[in-house]
Parts: structure tokens; sequence; C-alpha cells
């Protein structure tokens, strides 16, 4: 105990002997300074001529520098020229689904849900992934089919992956209609999408994510996708993911049930506050 | 998040470049480039790079601290603990003293043909 003491008495002493502290700075950190305010941000040592010449320290941070995102140049996943059907499947990091991309566009423009067997009748491509024993639900945009799996305790993708592949080429070869007009003939019209979707966050998503200093913003509609960026508390957030598609995905397809894709659009390194940092 | 062994970086500036130190910041830290080679005035190249050998939470290019600098391309060839080495190629990109721009990406998502 007294050694606990001792060592404490010992480090305030140290820091007083070397107070203030002095650590050279960038020059354009040190000429940091608050909007408005009328004095330097660090104070005049009390011994001006120990430090002069010197630079000194600054008790205010370095001004945040916005971050910018410079374009990334695609790099595509298939040779240019080929007439075969290839398909490139990309399980996600956390294995819960998997995204498989065709030298193909299986739905142009717009973007469709299937959350069952039920909702998949009449649609070749999605009945003959729903026939598939472990298949959950079935995303289809442009020229991707996301499906996510029932048994959430397999990461292994290989073997679905494979039986997976097969069905789309199938269905691609048959030369059918992936997605029948029916469906494209039900989605409504951007801004009723739009005005459903901002309904639903400013109703029920942001007062819900606003406990946590969150919130999410609604970036685009396209055809029938949705473009959202988190922020605040969510940017960042290491569990923004489970509040995306646990949350919020629900609640948009609950309010319309014709939004397709949802994108999040978050950059979720540049988040200066995380609510679970 | 992977630990980054090490980065280098490939910059190509367009008709302005401040023609001063290049640094970039890796989880909030400012540094410069190791084994440097050219520069960043009009038209050249910057070359450097940096043994990191920590985890990445951000990693971005610091804009200058004068002036502007007007990037045509960026080519970052990244070499992480347990990942095949892997290049991310940026467009354009205009940076001055507010301003810096992102220079991470994750691994590449492993992909296989079915």
């Amino acid at each position: 105990m007294n050694f606990i003491k001792r060592f404490f008495s010992g480090m305030k002493q140290e820091d007083e002997a070397s107070d203030p502290v002095k650590v050279t700075v960038p020059s354009s950190e040190s000429t940091v300074s608050e909007p408005g305010a009328s004095e330097p941000i660090a104070s005049e040592p009390e011994n001006a001529e120990a430090t002069a010449g010197e630079e000194r320290f600054s008790d205010a941070p370095p001004a945040p520098r916005t971050i910018l995102h410079a374009p990334a140049a695609k790099q595509g996943l298939f040779p240019e020229s080929s007439d075969e059907i290839l398909i490139k499947a990309q399980p996600s990091p956390t294995g819960d689904q998997c995204m498989f991309t065709v030298n193909r566009v299986l739905m142009k423009n717009c973007s469709w849900y299937f959350d069952s067997f039920e909702s998949a009748a009449e649609y070749s491509l999605a009945e003959s992934l729903f026939s598939l024993e472990d298949v959950e639900t079935v995303l289809v945009c442009e020229a991707t089919v996301t499906v996510t799996r029932k048994d959430k305790t397999l990461v292994d993708w290989k073997s679905l992956a494979k039986e997976i592949g097969t069905a789309i080429r199938n269905a691609v070869e048959e030369g059918q209609s992936l997605i029948a007009d029916k469906i494209i003939s039900t989605i409504p019209s951007e801004d009723v999408i739009r005005e459903g979707i901002q309904k639903v966050i400013d109703e029920e998503v942001n007062p819900g994510v606003a406990g946590h200093g969150g919130q999410i913003n609604l970036l685009a509609v396209k055809g029938n996708s949705v473009t959202i960026q988190m922020g605040g508390g969510c940017q960042g957030c290491s569990a923004a993911d489970l509040t995306l598609k646990q949350g919020i995905h629900t609640s948009f397809r609950k309010a319309v049930p014709e939004v397709g894709a949802i994108f999040d659009e978050t950059d979720h390194t540049a988040g200066l506050n995380p609510f679970f940092s | 998040m992977p630990r980054v062994l090490t980065f280098k970086v490939n910059i190509e500036t367009g008709k302005q470049g401040p023609n001063e130190p290049v640094n970039f910041s890796f989880n909030g830290h400012t540094m410069p480039f190791e084994k440097v080679i050219g520069s960043n005035e009009p038209d050249a190249i910057f070359e450097g790079s940096f043994d990191v050998n920590s985890f990445a939470h951000s990693l971005a290019l610091v804009g200058p601290e004068k002036g502007k600098w007007e990037i045509e391309k960026i080519r970052v060839d990244y070499d992480c603990e347990g990942e095949k080495p892997y290049v991310v190629n940026w467009g354009a990109v205009t940076l001055d003293e507010t301003t810096e721009v992102n220079l991470w990406q994750d691994p590449p998502v492993p992909a296989f043909d079915v």
C-alpha cells in the first residue's frame, strides 16, 4: 500500500517538475484556434526564457481534416468478352450471406427481394433457388444475386454456393425472363418509395437510434433500390451492421414492401463519435 | 481488420503540386513516408512506403500545408498479415490544407467460381 502511495506521489511530483510539457508540434497544429476565440489557446509559460525559441504545446487538438474519397478504379471480376456464363461467389466476411455476381444483367434498373418460397412463386430464378434446402432469402439486383441461409451456424458456403451457382446458370441458360414483368409492374414510383422510406426513418428508425446518438439519412432512391447513410453514434459503431440488417432493413421492408436492395454508403472508418467504439 | 505489415504508395500529381514533404495519417497519427522516391511537384510521381506492423483502423494521405495538390492517380500496394498482397487504385482527387484522402481498403473478399 505504501508503495502505491509513494508511486503515485512520485508521479505527481514528476508531473509538477516537468510542467509545462513541451512537445514539438507541426506548424498546422500550432496555429489551431477556436472560432471567435480572442486569446491564443496555448497559454504563456511562466518562464518565458525557458521556452524561448521553442514551439509550445497546445492543449487544443488539431483541427480535424475532412476525409475525401477518391473514385476507386473498378477491377472487373470477369474477362471482358466471354460467351460463357460466369458466376463468382463472394461470401460476406461474417458468413451470413453470399453474393453471386454473374457476367449477365439479371434485372435492369431495379431489384427485388424475396423473403420466402411463397413470394417466389412463378419467378423461375427465385423458385429454383428456394428449392434448395438452406436458402432463406434472395435479393436480385442488376447482375447480382445475394442469398442468406437458414442455418446461421454455417459460414462455409462452398457446397451451397456450388448448388446456387448451378441453379442461376440453368435459369440464365433457359433464357426465360428471370424476374417476371408482373413484379416490375408492381414497383411504385421513386417518389412514392422515397416518401414511404423517409416517413419510416423519421417516425421509427431515427427515434430508435437517437438514444445512441445516431441518425440515419436517406441519400437516394434509384428504381426501388434505396441508399442510406449512418451518422452520429452509428458511424463507426461496431453494432452498425446488426442495426442495419435486423432493424433498418426490417422496418423499411415492412413499410414499403416493394423496396429491393438497401445500400449503406456510410464510411464507418471516418466516424468521430461511434457509440460502441 | 488485418495487421498491415507494410504499404507502398505511388502518386501521380497533375498540374498543381505543393512540392513539400508528403505525410500520411495512420489511425490518426500523422507521419512522413520512408524510402521516398520522386516528389509531389506538378506532373511528378511520388513513391513512398512505411513498415507499419499494426492494425489499420484508418489510413489517409494528408493534404499539403499550403496550396492545392491535384492528384491524378493513387496506387497503394498493401502487404497484410495472413493475406495475399493486394493493390488498390484510385482516381483523381484534389487536396488542400483542410483535407486528406482515404487510402485504406480492406483486403478483397475472397471470391470463387461456381
